[in-house]
């Protein structure tokens, strides 16, 4: 049998790189930091997911539970890697209870981290209570009590969501388009629209990139079926009055300065690198890209390779990615995983 | 958050006073000028409903301000103070004041449609542009434009006799818009008309002027088209708040315009 094939998180992209190598028989080793699986959609109680809008507990549960169940995935929760060493084909890593691993392979499922809008405090979030993300309004929907006010439980009658917290904005150093939060700050449009029909809705945006196939599904629907309406505006500050929130900015298409009262103010934060990844790019000896998420080698000729052989990378760890496309790199991965150990090149030979 | 930017200045926002004092300095006079806010300060969600429940503005909600119809509209060309894509997006966001500083020349649209066309999102500007301008005019914030009243004469006599005669509709329309009978080109197509048409024609016009002849069993057809019509503006004038009718030409008994 072929040495296992080490899989650091256990997100949509590392569930399905484990997944994968099972399905051919190839044993695994899945290691998560935090004490289940599931990564970001479970960890942070998404609700319903793009573009399937199946409940995330169900869409990655079921992911959860295929690769749980199954003899060939090794699942070491609450466990993080302290070291790593070898070759391809003969990694030895090392766990934080010391026990070791002999292993062929590593693929990085890390991930990313949510942005905290602590880091823009003029749009008001830790400051105002009803200024929240666009986690906790997932966190709102999937818990079952719908959108409500958090200072006094109240539902909102209009919704600003403002993009970009986090993203494209050189003030905070982080000047990559973080790629989901248009198309699920759409979603949530759609969401509040669905729950609270008399509550409107308002987006402010600089571009709005519902990439591919969601331009219609979320931008167009959301505007069209349920009436969002988007103001091209972004936003200079957060203020309140002592009854609603002010949100100011300036309209550009109309060239006028506006203080709008709101209700709810929702950031929709983007993604950074995983915080981890200092730390993760010194044990296993991988170079990080300018951004600080794990640098791939290749674009196009080697799937998910890092700068070290033998050390595999897919999903959000590489950047913002969606759940569906970190899926697929998982997948991707896994294959290059199996590829790229020369045990079992030499075993194929 | 003040922008210094001269053009965005308008002259009634220039405010000066002869005798100002504020908190013991002296205020007045013309080197005291004042430039009052622009800011926006709410959206009235409501007007974008009221211009939604008139024909036409149905998909309005649809806009994304690409500036397509602005770009292809045949009025804008002339007067680049017409500008679609501006109004509906100062309708979307309920800036009614905006607004009603173009409602002169909101309604000049000459329906050619390009806008229709050229849309990406099917918003239909034309018919956002038709809904407005009738906003207006049910609002009174616009007498009845002379399309407006063309229309209704027009319609009115279809309704009232299930056909249409040119020469009362043009008379009609005339005295609707205070013009007199005898115009210049008018004159000249009658005495040609005269001259060329074949007598037996001649007296079929002559007599469906006189006559004013009817469609067969038109009676049921007018009942439910009446219906229909009072229903429609019904509905429009709850949807833009208006207790009343307006107070001209709408309210017109049919049969009076059928005379």
């Amino acid at each position: 049998m072929n040495k296992p094939v080490l899989i650091l998180g256990g997100g949509p992209a590392g569930l399905s790189a484990a997944h994968a190598l099972a399905s051919i028989g190839q044993k695994s080793v899945l290691v998560e930091k935090e004490d289940r699986l599931g990564g970001a959609p479970i960890l942070s109680g998404y609700a319903r997911l793009v573009p399937s809008r199946e409940w995330a507990k169900d869409a990655i549960g079921g992911m959860v539970e295929r690769v749980a169940g199954n003899g060939l995935v090794d699942v070491r929760t609450s466990m993080t890697v302290k070291e790593f060493s070898g070759e391809p084909g003969h990694f030895t890593a090392r766990l934080a209870d010391d026990s070791t691993l002999d292993i062929g392979t590593a693929v990085l499922c890390t991930g990313f981290t949510h942005f905290d809008p602590i880091s823009k405090p003029e749009w008001g979030f830790g400051t105002f209570p009803d200024v929240v993300t666009t986690t906790q309004v997932e966190q709102m929907f999937s818990s079952g009590q719908g959108v409500r006010c958090p200072s006094d439980g109240r539902k909102p009658k209009r919704v600003a969501i403002l993009l970009c917290v986090g993203s494209r904005d050189r003030q905070i150093g982080r000047e990559w388009c973080s790629k989901v939060c248009c198309t699920v700050s759409c979603n949530i449009a759609m969401e509040i629209r669905e729950e609270l029909p008399d509550c409107h809705v308002y987006i402010y945006y600089m571009d709005i990139r519902t990439f591919g196939l969601y331009e219609d599904l979320y931008y167009w629907k959301s505007q069209e079926e349920f009436k969002v309406k988007y103001i091209k505006a972004r936003i200079a500050e957060v203020t309140f009055d002592g009854e609603k929130l002010i949100v100011k900015g300036e309209d550009t298409l109309v060239k006028r300065p506006i203080t709008i009262p709101f209700d709810l103010v929702v950031h929709a934060i983007g993604m950074d690198p995983n915080v981890d990844n200092m730390l993760l790019s010194s044990i296993f000896g991988v170079e990080l890209q300018k951004h600080g998420h794990i640098a791939r080698a290749s674009t196009y000729s080697a799937m998910g390779a890092t700068s070290r052989p033998g050390v595999f990378v897919a999903g959000a760890a590489t950047g913002p990615e969606t759940i569906d496309d970190s899926i697929a790199q998982g997948q991707g991965a896994a294959m290059a995983a199996l590829a790229g150990a020369p045990a079992i090149k030499a075993a194929a030979e | 958050m003040p922008i210094h930017e001269k053009s965005l200045i308008r002259p009634e926002n220039l405010l000066t006073h002869e005798n100002l004092e504020i908190e013991g300095v002296d205020v007045s006079g013309h080197w005291s000028t004042f430039i009052e806010s622009r800011v926006v300060t709410d959206y009235n969600e409501a007007l974008e409903d009221e211009i939604a429940a008139l024909p036409g503005g149905e998909n309005i909600h649809r806009c994304w301000q690409c500036g397509s119809c602005t770009n292809a509209c045949t009025v804008n060309a002339l007067n680049p103070d017409f500008n679609p894509r501006f109004w509906i997006y100062l309708v979307r966001t309920g800036m009614e004041q905006e607004l009603l500083r173009d409602k002169d020349i909101i309604w000049q649209c000459v329906s050619c449609h390009k806008c229709t066309y050229v849309c990406p999102r099917d918003v239909v500007p034309e018919g956002v542009m038709k809904a407005t301008a009738h906003w207006l005019e049910l609002k009174g914030h616009r007498p009845k434009s002379p399309s407006m009243l063309f229309d209704e004469v027009f319609s009115e006599q279809v309704f009232a006799t299930g056909k249409i005669e040119e020469g009362r509709t043009l008379r009609g329309f005339f005295k609707r818009t205070g013009q007199p009978l005898t115009q210049d080109w008018l004159v000249e197509m009658i005495k040609r008309l005269l001259r060329h048409l074949p007598v037996k024609l001649m007296i079929t016009l002559g007599l469906a002027n006189v006559i004013q002849p009817r469609t067969r069993g038109w009676a049921g057809a007018r009942a439910a088209i009446e219906e229909y019509v009072e229903e429609q503006e019904a509905r429009q004038r709850q949807a833009l708040g208006l207790d009343r009718p307006p107070a001209t030409g709408a309210e017109r008994p049919l049969a009076e315009a059928a005379e």
